[in-house]
């Protein structure tokens, strides 16, 4: 579900406003999501700022007072989609599929049965890099959704619309994302020798 | 009180739900009812609970300075070559 949206100049005044004003404060934010997307400083740099000029050039289709948050972040996943197809930085054929089923909306009809060996405790005591790199080999989407639930805190329905999916999709791919984190976890607690 | 769940994956689900905030109130207080008879539901919601704080606490990179900079110069200039462009053309 693509907005039909219009290229239009907007007044100079206003559009100095709502730059300074709706998205400048989201800049850390739509950051630390092209950096943990990317997983590299300078792709990330980059990412940030073809958002921010999407984001100006599309301005009209952008009501201020609205939520501009989910309306960047929204921008920057289609970017970081549009820029992972073209470059050829050989993707993992599983990664690619991931992506291609998240544009296409389509979801696996049967639930994988995962279930980790992992205790709250166990996830109390881990540090804070263990957690990120468990998050960061996650198969991009469920990254994504995790970072965009957990981390941004956006609700179940802008995910749907920053994600383009239905809301139903994004109770289940959350569920599926968070059943492969602890079975990470589990193997890293594992690893590590964790109790 | 029972120690497992027959449909502990159904309960999962409404366990995220919970923490994500994305249910009634009606739902919630019926779910922490159910929860206080349910082990395996108890430690089910500590799990994922604590994931869910771990998630948060990772830590977040900050905007470097200098892309701050360049977007904000970028943009800026954006808007002194359309204030000079567009008496041209119209």
């Amino acid at each position: 579900m693509e907005i039909a949206i219009k290229e239009k100049n907007i007044p100079l005044t206003d559009a100095k406003t709502v730059f300074e004003k709706e998205f400048m404060p989201h800049l850390d934010a739509l950051y630390n999501f092209a950096l943990k997307l990317t997983a590299d400083e300078d792709d990330a740099q980059d990412l940030v700022q073809d958002t921010c000029l999407k984001a100006y050039r599309f301005a009209n289709s952008f009501e201020p007072g609205t939520y501009a948050k989910a309306w960047l972040f929204r921008i920057l996943k289609n970017n970081f989609i549009n820029d992972y197809r073209k470059k050829s930085r050989g993707p993992s054929k599983i990664e690619f599929q991931w992506i291609e089923q998240s544009i296409s909306g389509e979801e696996e009809s049967a639930e994988p049965a995962y279930f980790a060996d992992l205790q709250a405790e166990t996830v109390n005591d881990m540090l804070g890099d263990e957690i990120s790199a468990a998050i960061q080999s996650l198969p991009v989407d469920f990254r994504m959704i995790i970072i965009l639930c957990d981390l941004e805190e956006f609700s179940y329905e802008e995910m749907a619309k920053i994600l383009d999916i239905p809301i139903g999709t994004v109770r289940s791919r959350l569920h599926r994302s968070r059943a492969v984190l602890k079975v990470k976890l589990a193997g890293y607690a594992k690893k590590r020798g964790y109790n | 009180m029972k120690y497992s769940c027959e449909h502990y994956s159904e309960c999962l689900k409404l366990i995220q739900r919970v923490l994500d905030q994305e249910v009634t109130q009606g739902e919630k207080s019926a779910f922490f009812e159910k929860k206080e008879n349910c082990i395996q539901c108890q430690e089910g919601y500590e799990l994922e609970h604590a994931l869910k704080i771990a998630v948060k606490n990772i830590g977040r990179s900050l905007c470097p300075d200098q892309l701050f900079q360049r977007i904000r110069a970028n943009f800026f200039l954006l808007l002194i070559l359309i204030s000079i462009l567009i008496p041209l053309f119209c």
